[in-house]
C-alpha cells in the first residue's frame, strides 16, 4: 500500500519534470540541481533520525512497553500513555499489536488512545529536524498542543467507549 | 569544520552515539543501524520524490499560487486542503518537513502546515489493518477525533506563529 502511494508521488514528480523540460530547459536544469542538493541534505537528516529510531526500537520491545503501560489506568494512565507515546518512533503500525496486547489484558481505552496519538503526533526524535525546517516556535507550539490534545483525546475516548 | 558542526549538530551527535553503542553493545547497534537502512530503503522512493518536488517548487512555483491555495488568506478552504492532504499521505511526516519549509518560504500559511501534520495521524489506508487489531468502533472514532484535532492544531499554531508576522 505504502509503495503504491510512494510510486504515485514519484510519478507525479516525474510528470512535472517532463512538463517543465519541454517548457524551459534552463529551469529544468536548475530544479534538478536543487533537487539533488535537497536529496543529499534531507537524506543525511532523515537517516540520522532513522538511526535513533532503530537503536531505540532494539531496546524497547513490544512486550516491555506493553507490560509497562499495563500497570496504569485512569487519568494517570492517559498521561503516561501520552508521554511514552512521545518517545516511540517509527511506523505506528508496529504500535497496533502493542495496543491489542494492552486492551486484551484489561488495559484502559484512554491510555491506548493517548499512546497511539502521541506516537504519531509528538516526535521527540524528529524534534531537531522540525526546529531546523519549520522553526522553534512552530515546533514548540505544535508539540505542546499535541501532548495536551493526546490527553483530551484519551479522556474523550474513555468516556465514549 | 565548524560550519559542518553548526549545520548538522543532531547528525554528529547521532554518529557519536552510534559509535559508542557499537563498542558497548555491538549486537544492538548493528540491529539498530540495519533497521535504519531498512527504513531508508523502504521510504527511498518517497524521499527522492520529495527532494526533487521541493526542488521544482522552490525554482518554479510562483509564490502567488502558493499563497492563493494554502496561504494565510486561503481561509478554511486552505486548511481543509491541508487536512485532506495529510490524511491521505503515508510514511512519517518528518520526511515531508523539508518540503513544508519550501512551501512556507513561498508563502504557505503555518496554520495549513500544522493542520497537514495533524491530519497525518489520520491513516485512511491503515484503517482496515488497525480495525482488525483494535476493533472498528475504536479506530473510526479515533480517526474522526484526530481529524477534528488537526483543524484545532492548525488554528492554535496559526494563532501563535502568525500573529506578529503581518
Amino acid at each position: 500500500m505504502s509503495l503504491r502511494l510512494g510510486g504515485f508521488i514519484f510519478l507525479l514528480t516525474l510528470g512535472f519534470y517532463i512538463l517543465v523540460f519541454f517548457r524551459s530547459k534552463a529551469l529544468f536544469k536548475r530544479a534538478l540541481l536543487r533537487g539533488a542538493k535537497n536529496l543529499i541534505r534531507n537524506s543525511v537528516r532523515i537517516f540520522s533520525v532513522f538511526v535513533v529510531i532503530g537503536i531505540l526500537q532494539s531496546f524497547l520491545s513490544k512486550e516491555l512497553v506493553g507490560g509497562f503501560l499495563m500497570h496504569f489506568s485512569g487519568i494517570k494512565g492517559i498521561l503516561i500513555g501520552a508521554l511514552i507515546g512521545a518517545l516511540m518512533m517509527g511506523p505506528v503500525i508496529s504500535g497496533y499489536p502493542i495496543c491489542k496486547y494492552i486492551l486484551e489484558n484489561g488495559g484502559a481505552v484512554g491510555l491506548v488512545s493517548s499512546f497511539l496519538f502521541s506516537w504519531v503526533m509528538v516526535g521527540l526524535v524528529a524534534l531537531p529536524l522540525e526546529i531546523k525546517t519549520l522553526g522553534g516556535r512552530f515546533a514548540l507550539v505544535r508539540n505542546s498542543f499535541a501532548i495536551f490534545s493526546a490527553i483530551v483525546l484519551g479522556l474523550i475516548m474513555e468516556a465514549l467507549l | 569544520m565548524s560550519k559542518l558542526a553548526k549545520s548538522y549538530p543532531m547528525e554528529i551527535f547521532v554518529t557519536c552515539l552510534a559509535l559508542i553503542l557499537i563498542f558497548a553493545n555491538s549486537d544492538r547497534a548493528v540491529l539498530g543501524i540495519s533497521h535504519a537502512v531498512n527504513m531508508y530503503t523502504n521510504l527511498f522512493i518517497v524521499i527522492v520524490s520529495i527532494a526533487f518536488l521541493s526542488g521544482l517548487i522552490s525554482e518554479f512555483l510562483p509564490p502567488e499560487v502558493v499563497k492563493r491555495i494554502i496561504g494565510r488568506e486561503s481561509g478554511f478552504k486552505g486548511t481543509l486542503i491541508g487536512a485532506l492532504f495529510g490524511a491521505l499521505m503515508i510514511g512519517p511526516a518528518y520526511v515531508f518537513y523539508p518540503l513544508f519549509k519550501d512551501l512556507v518560504d513561498k508563502g504557505a500559511s503555518m496554520r495549513v502546515i500544522a493542520t497537514t501534520i495533524g491530519a497525518w495521524a489520520v491513516r485512511l489506508h491503515a484503517i482496515p489493518l488497525a480495525g482488525a487489531f483494535l476493533g472498528y468502533k475504536f479506530v473510526l472514532l479515533f480517526n474522526l477525533l484526530i481529524f477534528i484535532y488537526s483543524l484545532f492544531s492548525g488554528f492554535v499554531v496559526g494563532f501563535f506563529c502568525e500573529r506578529d508576522e503581518s
